[in-house]
């Protein structure tokens, strides 16, 4: 009994001394560690600049954003086939399949093309030798005008959403380092969101817009816990704040990431639209998490230590 | 255990939503009546849209496939039958030599709508070609095309003016269920009918315009002729009558007194009167020399459908004519239409789909209360969490059955946005009531809710844009996270925190 206790001491102290240690090393290197963050985010600049310069776009494109068709065929056919058959017949054509959650046995296949609806209905009648209707088949279309329409729309709504959640920082805040912190954060959040996502080779869709807007809001949650713990209480070491900030705000990311995860795996392909906005809740939930407790972290402490220091002087 | 007044807010707001999502509906037995035709044998005897069947005869009906069952062989002979219906509260006795005309679908399990994603169904998004339209013209546009698909024989389903950020206007169409073959030149045929002898127009298309009347459904003026064999297939002539105005008539008359006869064949007048649909000649009529400078009022219209067989030759005729039929009755659409967007959803994959997303939220919710429970080592915490996620859940669905609004896909994931933050939320709430400062406990989930409310202003602003991006298809996303966060920041969560007070005060001392 008596062992276990002081085992369990030790065990608190050497967390004790790795708290310290932690501390130490935060307190002499926290201004270097904003170095990480905007080495990422400078080369996020460069990537998107030199891909802008290629492709004439900052994304790729699916075809919710591009317009085209997507059908969803119920039968089982083997994709790679489905793919070379049709490439030729129809314009860029896409094919990837549906399968069962558990069984794995594949359930449908889905093609999306730029083509129009009527001319992937009679290249697919075709193809397949029999009529579509609707006991076997859906079909998506949407017009070229519409989705790039849809596109500027959907891209206005984020750039909108950003400078509303900045406002609503600045009120909260009243402060400007701190809140522009804040605003940095989530921005660099989303920025390499959408690197990555491109890295990944990835096609952006009118869903997956809006997981960006998701994005916004998930994103600053953390960032605000920690500012209003930094600057709105008293009595701590501005250490203790973030370090208690830190715990929950861990928590918060790592609980969403864990479900969003979940929901991914069982979502799977089952829908295109929920696979996507899942994906990029994922990425831009671990990018929170370099952004709020490095990005933000370090410029908040670097105000809070020099606003005690005014105060000590004065 | 005392509860505080927040938990029950809560509670009534659960048990209110509970009572109008009404998932108790999954155990009704019987068939829901859709629609009943009016002025029908079925409406005099007593059927109205939304009754349910639950017996024909004393055998009872459970499934869509008992009812058709049940009045299999009954009326092939013509004569009168009394059959008994139980309803759920009252009962038909009906008495016919037809079959009810009525159509029965299944019960829905809730009152919960689902969207077009998920359940089936066909959705098109239309504009008018090369001209922008006011507010106005929209609605008279959505009138016209609504008009035209009930005279069609469409019934569930909805259409209204959209617009979006860009100032652009659309008439959005969405139908549940089956989706007609034909619903694309259905809905984007301006329908415009004009009849020319030479080229002057003698009458227009419209049931308040120059036709008086379309025979529709009647052998004797509408009909289907026997197939003829063509090159690769069959081809099935239909034709027919339409009754003009007699103003119309008469200024056919007049026109047709001017005209010759014809010098090639002297049975007919010199020019022939040609009809056209959308300025596509539909049909020529040679006009007979003793019909000059009569005045006629029946005109017969044709045309032909095409086909492998007999069989879909004389449907596609069918359908062609049904079509004409209804464009003429309707009149016209005041301008050419555009579908910029049209998605025809099978519903074949709806149900599993469903399933897989009630599994995938279930998960969701078990896996974030597991990383809850792992830090706090607390179960009745971590069950707090998922009543209070879950009844955030229940109150979003209970708003969305009781406004009508469709659950389609963004609408979901608008839902899985919610307990998301909820979860950001109550961890919040958690970790301050634990911090053991020299605030009082209340002093401490009061700082918890400057944090979460800060979030919760950062959220709702953030969806507003969507609300017009897009023609509001992705409307569902910032509608449900709206009411789901609004509703979790002052009700649930603010529960919550009652709860977990009521926890750690009774640890604490």
């Amino acid at each position: 009994m008596e062992e276990t206790k002081k085992i369990s001491s030790e065990i608190g102290q050497s967390k004790e001394r790795f708290g310290t240690k932690l501390a130490r090393f935060h307190d002499k290197h926290y201004k270097l560690l904003l170095l990480i963050p905007a080495i990422i985010l400078l080369f996020s600049f460069i990537y998107l600049g030199v891909f802008y310069s290629k492709t004439g776009d900052f994304i790729y494109r699916d075809i919710s954003l591009t317009g085209g068709t997507t059908v969803t065929i119920y039968e089982k056919k083997p994709i790679d086939q489905v793919k070379d058959d049709l490439s030729g017949k129809l314009e860029s054509p896409d094919v990837r399949g549906i399968y069962d959650l558990i069984t794995r046995e594949q359930k449908a296949f889905i093609i999306e093309t730029k083509s129009d609806a009527n001319t992937t209905r009679t290249v697919l009648e075709e193809y397949l030798g029999y009529t579509l209707n609707e006991e076997n088949s859906s079909f998506e279309f949407t017009g070229a005008s519409l989705s790039s329409s849809f596109f500027r729309q959907l891209v206005i709504a984020v750039i909108l959403a950003f400078f509303f959640m900045a406002i609503v920082v600045f009120i909260m805040f009243r402060t400007f380092v701190p809140s522009t912190a804040i605003i940095i954060s989530a921005f660099a959040d989303i920025l390499m969101t959408l690197v990555l996502f491109n890295l990944l080779g990835y096609k952006l869709s009118s869903a997956g817009i809006v997981a960006f807007l998701m994005l916004i809001g998930y994103s600053v949650d953390t960032d605000i816990l920690l500012t209003n713990r930094v600057l709105k209480r008293h009595g701590e070491s501005v250490n203790r704040k973030i370090w208690g900030a830190f715990k929950t705000g861990m928590t918060m990311t790592l609980t969403s990431i864990l479900a969003v995860l979940f929901a991914l795996i069982i979502v799977g392909s089952f829908s295109g639209i929920l696979t996507q906005i899942f994906t990029i809740l994922i990425i831009g939930l671990g990018f929170d998490m370099l952004n709020t407790w490095l990005t933000n972290v370090s410029i908040i402490k670097w105000y809070a230590l020099r606003k005690e220091k005014n105060e000590t002087r004065v | 255990m005392k509860l505080g007044f927040r938990v029950w807010i809560l509670v009534i707001v659960l048990f209110l939503a509970l009572l109008v999502v009404a998932p108790w509906k999954t155990f009704d037995k019987g068939v829901l009546i859709k629609s009943v035709e009016t002025n029908s044998t079925a409406f005099e005897q007593g059927f109205r849209q939304g009754q349910i069947i639950t017996t024909i005869d004393g055998i009872s009906i459970g499934s869509l496939e008992d009812y058709s069952e049940a009045l299999q062989g009954k009326f092939i002979l013509n004569q009168s039958q009394k059959m008994i219906f139980t309803l759920k509260d009252s009962e038909v006795i009906y008495f016919s030599d037809r079959v009810p005309e009525i159509t029965v679908d299944k019960i829905p399990k809730t009152n919960l709508k689902l969207g077009l994603d998920l359940v089936g169904g066909s959705r098109a998004l239309v504009k008018a070609q090369g001209v922008q339209l006011s507010q106005a013209q929209v609605s008279d546009l959505v009138d016209v095309t609504e008009n035209r698909l009930n005279e069609f024989g469409l019934t569930d389903l909805k259409v209204r003016p959209v617009s979006d950020l860009e100032g652009n206007s659309f008439m959005l169409i969405e139908i549940a269920g089956a989706t007609p073959a034909d619903l694309e030149s259905l809905i984007s045929q301006q329908g415009k009918f004009e009849a020319k002898i030479g080229n002057q127009t003698v009458f227009v298309g419209g049931a308040d315009r120059d036709i008086a009347f379309v025979c529709r459904g009647d052998p004797t003026c509408a009909r289907v002729d026997i197939p003829q064999q063509i090159q690769g297939g069959y081809a099935a002539q239909f034709s027919f009558t339409i009754t003009l105005t007699a103003e119309a008539a008469k200024r056919h008359a007049g026109v047709t007194n001017n005209l010759s006869i014809s010098s090639s064949d002297p049975q007919y007048l010199s020019l022939p009167l040609d009809l056209y649909v959308d300025d596509n000649l539909q049909s020529t009529l040679q006009i007979s020399k003793d019909l000059k400078g009569r005045v006629t009022t029946q005109i017969s219209i044709s045309g032909s459908g095409t086909g492998t067989t007999e069989e879909e030759a004389v449907k596609a005729a069918e359908e062609e004519m049904h079509k004409l039929q209804t464009i003429l009755i309707t009149g016209s659409l005041p301008y050419k239409l555009e579908i910029v967007k049209l998605d025809t959803i099978s519903p074949v994959l709806g149900d599993e789909f469903t399933r897989v997303i009630l599994v995938a939220g279930f998960l969701a919710l078990v896996a974030a209360s597991m990383v809850v429970f792992a830090r706090y080592r607390k179960i009745k915490a971590s069950l707090a969490m998922i009543f209070t996620s879950s009844s955030e859940i229940i109150i979003i669905l209970g708003i969305a059955a009781l406004i009508g609004w469709n659950l389609d896909l963004p609408s979901i994931a608008g839902i899985l946005a919610t307990i998301g933050t909820g979860f950001d939320d109550q961890i919040v709430i958690l970790d301050e009531a634990r911090r053991e400062r020299f605030l009082s406990l209340k002093q401490r989930l009061k700082l918890a809710f400057a944090i979460i409310l800060g979030a919760y202003f950062t959220v709702v602003v953030s969806m507003l844009p969507l609300l017009w991006a897009g023609a509001g298809l992705l409307k569902g996303f910032a509608f449900t996270t709206l009411i789901g966060i609004t509703a979790g920041v002052f009700i649930t969560r603010p529960a919550f925190s009652d709860m977990i007070r009521k926890m750690e005060e009774q640890t604490y001392f």
